[in-house]
């Protein structure tokens, strides 16, 4: 590891319980505000472990209760020495090429807490697909935030 | 040759089915120019059934700059410059006059197309000119007369001969996306490439030969390159993390690209004669969405440095950057307009999104649209007209603005969501 990438480790993890301040994109006037939590129960994943973190419209930083079930996601990675691929989304507002960056920052900042918690970076592989693949299509708010996530699939 | 024969027959078939993409005007300018084209004369004892100057109209009335006179409102068809009476266009209040016969050339195939431009406030014949098509594609060869009276009246070179490149998604029977090329009037819509994967980020070549352009058909997103009439496709070379938002340099020699391979996206170039990437900008924060000024020597670009994403400009030689933004706090996807004084964006305001455009001199910024979901500015080659994606209802659709805002108008299609689309650079030459 690069010292490099050493201090994006830190930056991640200094940003999940920070608020991300410093590298965090502005926010627009927003209706409702939903903050990054995991919901197991939803999921665009078909493996049975697995799942999906959601975040705020134009942020990358993990809630507390992401942060949680990220580190239950990696015991169970860890016990079953399975591989997880990450893919990072965003709901369609912005462009769509910055998006692409911003999805890739979503699944990043998984894989980093993932890596911090024990997960081998070997084990882990990210992608984005920015605002490419929605689940849901409304232009709304309850689209949106369902569309703003990192799906963690175990392989 | 058989492939050749066989790319016309479908050109030709294709050209019959009912076409996507109409340009269908919602707000004209007040004072547009009234022109009128007479029935083009036919020397043949079977003229074709297809109406030139019905394509010609419509070509010039196509962004609303021009009305044309219908045949039927004529008090004369006169055939020559002497059976010209200029008190009854004038009554009529026609600027401009063309006149025209076609006949056939060499061989069989040919047609020849003669015509006259008069400008009827001054009475006087501004151009003859002579035009050679094929019979199989009198479209084409209409197009041509059409940007030939355009450019002597406007000054500036007509378009009706461009294409466009867009994404088009089916959500039904199943996902698939396809990038397709379409003339600008709507016809010979086909898809040149399909997936199951999305695909992004079309992007022509300066020739017109060539599309760029991102897919992810192997789990990750990959740059290729595909030549729109022979299909031959390739790979740009696969780098770890995101290959995206390529964009041609003038010379056809470099695509500018991004890739996040440092661990944060950046801007690089890459060598299509050596294949190998540069890296050209260095920042952790996200730097994307290049495009190369008219001239080569700079490259405009999208980066959240400052924190928010704003426009910045770099000197390709020097790699100096200057951030050209500061109004409001998302300002994205940059293009330069073919005269590289300004540039065409993605503005946020009040949430909402909008193109907008700022001289790049003054930093007078402009926004010119009022829809709110408006994204991927495309600017035709003679800089008058911008064509964007933009959400109708649930539905991903194109619409379109002059540059000077007047004029307004929305590309309907009935084949599911299409967006980020790409005009072609100019692919006729239309001086004589």
């Amino acid at each position: 590891m690069s010292l490099f990438d050493q201090f994006l480790v830190l930056a991640a993890i200094i940003c999940s319980f920070s608020g991300c301040a410093a590298i965090s994109m502005d926010r627009a006037v927003e209706v409702e505000t939903v903050s990054a939590v995991a919901e197991p129960g939803y999921s665009d994943s078909d493996s049975p472990v697995g799942g999906t973190i959601y975040f705020d419209y134009d942020k990358y930083n993990l809630s507390s209760s992401a942060i949680s079930e990220i580190r239950e996601l990696a015991k169970s990675i860890k016990s079953s020495s399975s591989k997880v691929r990450i893919e990072g989304h965003c709901d369609e507002r912005g462009t769509r090429e910055y998006n692409l960056a911003l999805g890739e920052r979503r699944a990043n900042v998984v894989s980093e807490l993932l890596q911090v918690n024990g997960v081998p970076s070997s084990s882990i592989t990210t992608v984005s697909y920015g605002e490419e693949r929605p689940v849901a299509y409304s232009s709304d708010e309850s689209s949106w935030s369902k569309n703003r996530r990192a799906v963690v699939k175990v392989l | 040759m058989i492939l050749r024969i066989l790319t016309s027959l479908f050109i030709i078939y294709s050209s019959f089915l009912s076409s996507d993409l109409r340009i269908e005007i919602t707000k004209g300018i007040e004072d547009p120019i009234r022109i009128a084209i007479v029935p083009i004369a036919w020397n043949l004892e079977n003229p074709p059934r297809e109406y030139l100057h019905q394509i010609i109209s419509s070509d010039l009335e196509s962004f609303g700059e021009f009305v044309s006179l219908s045949p039927k409102e004529m008090l004369s068809l006169p055939n020559s410059e002497q059976e010209i009476f200029y008190r009854d266009w004038k009554l009529l209040d026609v600027d401009y006059l063309v006149l025209g016969t076609a006949s056939r050339g060499e061989s069989l195939q040919e047609i020849v197309v003669n015509f006259s431009l008069f400008n009827v406030t001054r009475e006087r014949l501004m151009k003859r000119s002579i035009s050679v098509g094929s019979a199989s594609y009198l479209n084409a060869l209409a197009h041509i007369i059409s940007d030939r009276i355009y450019n002597e009246i406007n000054g500036l070179p007509g378009i009706s001969s461009t294409k466009i490149s867009y994404i088009n998604q089916n959500r039904e029977p199943e996902q698939k996306y396809f990038l397709r090329v379409t003339d600008i009037d709507g016809r010979n819509d086909s898809s040149i490439f399909s997936s199951s994967e999305p695909l992004m980020s079309p992007s022509w070549s300066s020739d017109g030969k060539r599309l760029a352009y991102v897919s992810f058909e192997e789990g990750t997103s990959r740059i290729f390159i595909q030549e729109i009439y022979t299909g031959k496709r390739k790979g740009l070379k696969l780098e770890r993390g995101i290959n995206s938002s390529p964009n041609w340099s003038p010379s056809d020699k470099y695509l500018a690209a991004v890739l996040s391979k440092e661990g944060n996206p950046d801007i690089f170039r890459y060598d299509l004669e050596n294949d190998k990437w540069k890296q050209l900008t260095d920042h952790f924060g996200i730097d994307t969405e290049p495009d190369w000024s008219p001239d080569g020597r700079k490259i405009i670009f999208t980066s959240n440095r400052s924190g928010s994403p704003q426009i910045y400009e770099m000197n390709v030689t020097n790699k100096k950057i200057r951030r050209k933004t500061f109004e409001g706090t998302y300002n994205a996807r940059a293009r330069y307009t073919p005269d590289g004084k300004s540039f065409v964006f993605v503005h946020r305001r009040d949430g909402l999104f909008h193109i907008a455009v700022q001289n790049l001199r003054t930093g007078k910024l402009q926004i010119l649209t009022d829809t709110t979901l408006d994204e991927s500015p495309t600017i035709s080659p003679n800089g008058k007209v911008i064509i964007y994606a933009t959400k109708d209802k649930e539905k991903d659709i194109l619409a379109g603005i002059s540059i000077d805002g007047k004029t307004r108008f929305i590309l309907p299609t009935n084949s599911g969501g299409v967006r980020e689309p790409s005009w072609s650079p100019l692919l006729v030459s239309t001086g004589n």
